[in-house]
């Protein structure tokens, strides 16, 4: 028999179980992390090129106007005709570029709610130190963060782009100081309200198809009834235009821009119509999060 | 060397859990649950679940208090998850994760800092046997696979105490083994389990303890070694005529002792009454009859026995 020497005969370590002993994080560290896996999941982050697509397309979508508008303008700078202050696109036109906005939220508020329930995630992410409303504050927390960022990054590229190709980049900040603040409101009052909606609607359902046609449905459906109201009243406008619960973060919107609703709107003209559309944006808002604070309030084991 | 005797891990007093439909889960369950391993017994709707349910501050009891860990519950419901580690018998994976990403999300959802939480994932994959396939998809996984990823993640966060429920359930004998292999080595690191099962062979296997319920109400509590050595029954095998099981049962009953025939060679005898004498006693009625002894021996009762015993009273 060969005896190895003591320095070559190998030795079985078990590395057995380390305890932990680091810092350990509460209900606000939970949240947290519950709200950036939610971000990066609905972002297609540490998942397959598939799941990537889609997201970075859109905000690909949503900055076009912003680059269009600066190019013309560049391409225009130096024309002999008088055209400053051409716009392609107004920043408050830009925050209602909100299609492409719903359908994200169509696509992933579903994805990062449904499979919690269908999966049956829910009884293990509430072992944690976790509570139903911060389930809630996350989920919604991260659709609302990225609607906000593909909503105000490409009014980062206009705003920057304007400046840059003008005649004076510090007269043109002079010039457009206020939409310093009123697009990062007006896109965070759209983000929360479709965040809320989206997440909202598809809590009620396990399905992820199910979730995104409910969001999709919803709001075309108020769109078709608003529509034909606003027709029955033969042009002028109508209190029942905020059936329609896709204008409603618009019309706020509206106000955030112009301090009245726009006279393009269904409901211009009428009569304490900016109280009206915050109140309904409200109300939709609320209601919204009820449903959720509602939907996991409890979770069975 | 004198150890330094650990805290329970549970105690409750009086618990009581009724539904609003009415339905009472829990009737006024005192127990004290010592630190170790302890198998948390009960047939379907013994109120299992709802104990877990309570312990993890996920609803508040009727009456009565509940203590885990040393922390009463109601003071800091949430708070208390952070050092509790939980295991679902039902399939509870995001099925399109990897390993790796469900237990370090498992971990930081428990506190800890993003960096810590991958490191301990590895290190608990490993422990359960993962390591290689810690980059799978959860989806692609066997029943036994999956639930030692289920354990992983009850254990990222080095809980004090961890619940399992039915953590045997769905696997083969080879997974079983494995399971129970990996709960019976929880203890050794200074983690408490509460496994909560109607499979006492599991517990026996297992644990150090056994808390049974039954309707709500505690039936039982102790080790596991007192209460299966508290039987009371002697068994003899006895031999050298056709009619000995019967000869040897009324001759003990004449001497005091109650015995019955347990089948064609064996009798069981009663020991509680005149206590280790029955041995002299059953030996001399034995001799005296002229039969021969083929095995003399305390009958141990299985935990089947027990539960079977304490839920039919």
């Amino acid at each position: 028999m060969t005896v190895l020497p003591p320095t070559l005969s190998g030795a079985v370590y078990d590395r057995g179980y380390r305890p932990y002993q680091g810092p350990r994080g509460g209900r606000r560290e939970a949240t947290v992390a519950l709200w950036r896996l939610s971000v990066r999941r609905a972002l297609g982050l540490r998942r397959s090129w598939r799941q990537k697509v889609f997201p970075w397309s859109l905000l690909a979508i949503t900055t076009v106007p912003a680059i269009v508008n600066v190019g013309i303008g560049y391409a225009i700078k130096d024309n002999p005709f008088e055209m400053s202050g051409f716009e392609f696109i107004t920043y408050h036109e830009y925050v209602g570029v909100s299609t492409a906005l719903l359908v994200f939220v169509a696509l992933t508020a579903p994805d990062v709610v449904c499979p919690d329930r269908s999966q049956r995630v829910l009884p293990l992410l509430f072992s944690r130190p976790l509570t139903g409303i911060d389930y809630v504050v996350a989920k919604v927390g991260a659709i609302a963060f990225i609607v906000f960022g593909f909503g105000f990054v490409p009014h980062v590229v206009l705003f920057v782009g304007q400046m840059l190709v003008s005649d004076g980049a510090l007269d043109y900040v002079t010039d457009n100081a206020e939409v310093l603040w009123q697009v990062p409101l007006a896109v965070a009052v759209l983000a929360l309200y479709y965040a809320v909606v989206g997440v909202a609607l598809a809590s009620l359902t396990d399905r992820r198809i199910v979730g995104g046609v409910a969001i999709l449905g919803v709001t075309l459906v108020t769109s078709a009834v608003a529509a034909i109201v606003a027709e029955a009243a033969g042009g002028d406008g109508s209190p029942l235009a905020i059936l329609n619960i896709l204008s409603l973060p618009l019309l706020v919107r509206d106000l955030i821009f112009f301090g009245h609703i726009d006279v393009q709107s269904d409901l211009s003209g009428v009569a304490g119509g900016g109280i009206l559309a915050v109140g309904a944006y409200l109300v939709v808002l609320l209601s919204g999060l009820a449903v959720l604070i509602h939907r996991y309030r409890e979770v069975d084991l | 060397m004198q150890l330094t005797p650990r805290p329970p891990m549970l105690r409750a007093a009086d618990l009581t859990m009724s539904y609003a439909a009415g339905a009472t889960a829990l009737a006024g369950l005192t127990v004290d649950v010592p630190a170790g391993s302890v198998g948390l017994v009960g047939a379907n709707g013994a109120g299992k679940t709802t104990l877990f349910r309570l312990m993890l501050g996920l609803m508040q009891p009727t009456s009565g208090w509940i203590e885990v860990t040393g922390r009463n519950v109601a003071a800091d419901p949430v708070g208390i998850r952070s050092r509790l580690g939980y295991m679902p018998e039902h399939d509870c994976l995001p099925l399109d994760q990897t390993a790796s990403d469900v237990v370090s999300t498992f971990g930081e959802l428990a506190g800890l800092p993003t960096r810590a939480a991958r490191q301990r994932a590895s290190d608990v994959l490993d422990l359960v046997g993962l390591d290689e396939a810690r980059f799978r998809p959860v989806g692609g996984f066997s029943t036994g696979m999956r639930q030692r990823t289920k354990l992983a993640q009850a254990l990222v966060a080095d809980p004090q105490l961890v619940l399992l429920d039915e953590p045997t359930a769905g696997l083969d004998p080879v997974g079983r083994e494995e399971m129970l292999e990996l709960v019976g080595r929880l203890a050794g690191f200074g983690i408490s389990v509460i496994l909560a099962t109607h499979l006492l062979d599991d517990v026996q296997r297992v644990c150090e303890h056994v808390v049974m319920i039954d309707a709500g109400r505690l039936v039982l509590a102790g080790p596991i070694d007192q209460l299966m050595q508290t039987t009371g029954v002697m068994r003899v095998e006895v031999g050298g005529s056709a009619d000995a099981v019967a000869r040897l049962a009324g001759a003990l009953a004449e001497r005091g002792l109650s015995a019955r025939a347990a089948d064609t060679h064996n009798v069981d005898i009663e020991t509680t009454a005149r206590g280790e004498d029955s041995f002299d006693i059953v030996r001399d009625t034995v001799a005296d009859l002229g039969l021969r002894l083929y095995s003399l021996s305390t009958r141990h009762r299985s935990l089947d026995d027990l539960f079977l015993q304490e839920t039919r009273r």
